[in-house]
């Protein structure tokens, strides 16, 4: 913060978005909060950090634009700038792709932290998609982060793995904030999921978003149009209240209720 | 039509008679999986700990076992072991002596009467 308001050059705040667990939702959380935070006049770049197996290109749309990607960066086979692709819909959002050829441990932390370092006055956020599990991609995607958001389901497995993850950040001196996602408020009233209380008991970290589950995340990805473009959507929305957060205002996080009687009737019928 | 109005009314919002208590399986599932991934303690040596602490409570205090419960907690800089016992009564009577263990100001003037005949 200091850096940011006490000198004219910008230094960005870099947040690793990681969980342990795959498919919780990590990629479309990057996706969803780069596209918030340059909605909100950020600059932002996104990185895909998951080598191999890359698909943050997808989500946003982008993956027929590629030409270089992280690793070429950090060989020094191009310039930072040649790898970068700007988001079709917003001039502030900028896609770091990974490599789909090449393997995990093809480049190491330090290769990482020198690639961030290049992009961090260019920008305010940079975001970089951690790959699932807890090896060499994890390791990599956490060089250089200054705090990390931890993406859970309220699923015994899924929170599991979180915990794990919270637990190597904090070896790591890196502050994790928790989002849950996919949660189904009438599940929780009936019994049969956890709630947001539950989870952030369990985890013990500062909670900076739940996210409902909602088809219209799976529609933004088909069309590989990030959700939070979707006014209407409640997770879009979700979404771009955590970005809030993550510039320092001060928004609530609502409660998440079950849905009345006659919301349910109009979803059915299609109205709502 | 029937199948639809079926449907919106299918999904109520009342807690389902058949698997109300799901969400708190899962709790305790968590609850057990997460203390032997935070400690790091096999299933055996998490069961052996137990059985050693219950042993050691158990000689100054009854304690009911069913409520013996193991925990470690992380909060934001530090984690901690909890250890829930459930106490029922002491086990043996204490002395006259034991009783002012806990007021430090007597506890020093009973040393020094103690102390003056020797």
């Amino acid at each position: 913060m200091t850096n940011n308001s006490a000198g004219k050059k910008n230094v960005a705040e870099i947040i690793v978005v990681t969980s342990g667990k795959g498919g919780v939702g990590k990629t479309t959380t990057t996706a969803s909060l780069g596209a918030a935070l340059a909605v909100k006049g950020k600059r932002v770049l996104v990185v895909d950090a998951d080598i191999g197996l890359r698909n943050l290109d997808v989500i946003l749309g982008l993956e027929s634009r590629i030409v270089f990607n992280l690793v070429d960066v950090a060989k020094n086979v191009c310039k930072p700038s040649q790898a970068v692709i700007k988001s079709k819909k917003s001039a502030n959002l900028h896609l770091l792709p990974a490599s789909q050829t090449d393997d995990k441990d093809v480049i190491g932390e330090s290769e990482v932290k020198a690639v961030l370092d290049q992009f961090r006055r260019e920008y305010h956020f940079i975001l970089v998609d951690s790959p699932a599990g807890i090896e060499q991609g994890f390791k990599n995607a956490c060089a250089g982060a200054d705090s990390a958001l931890i993406v859970t389901t309220p699923e015994v497995p899924a929170i599991r793995d979180a915990d794990r993850v919270v637990g190597l950040l904090a070896s790591r001196g890196i502050e994790a904030r928790l989002i849950i996602n996919r949660l189904d408020p009438d599940m929780v009233r009936r019994g049969d999921m956890l709630s947001v209380q539950d989870v952030q008991d369990i985890l013990g970290i500062e909670l900076i978003g739940v996210i409902e589950r909602d088809e219209s995340v799976i529609v933004a990805a088909n069309c590989g149009e990030p959700v939070v473009y979707n006014a209407k959507s409640k997770a879009g929305q979700a979404f771009s209240r955590i970005a809030g957060r993550l510039c320092g205002e001060n928004i609530p996080i609502p409660m998440v209720t079950a849905e009345t009687f006659w919301e349910r009737v109009g979803r059915r019928l299609g109205v709502a | 039509m029937f199948a639809g109005l079926k449907a919106l009314f299918s999904r109520s919002n009342e807690p389902s008679a058949t698997s109300s208590a799901s969400k708190s399986v899962a709790k305790s599932r968590l609850h057990f999986v997460l203390v032997q991934d935070r400690t790091g303690l096999t299933n055996d040596e998490m069961a052996k700990f137990k059985k050693e602490l219950v042993g050691v409570i158990q000689k100054y205090f009854m304690i009911s076992e069913d409520g013996f419960d193991i925990n470690y907690k992380r909060e934001s800089d530090s984690t901690t072991l909890v250890i829930n016992s459930p106490v029922k009564v002491r086990r043996i009577a204490s002395k006259s002596g034991d009783d002012e263990a806990g007021k430090p100001q007597q506890d020093e003037t009973e040393l020094q009467s103690t102390a003056q005949p020797a």
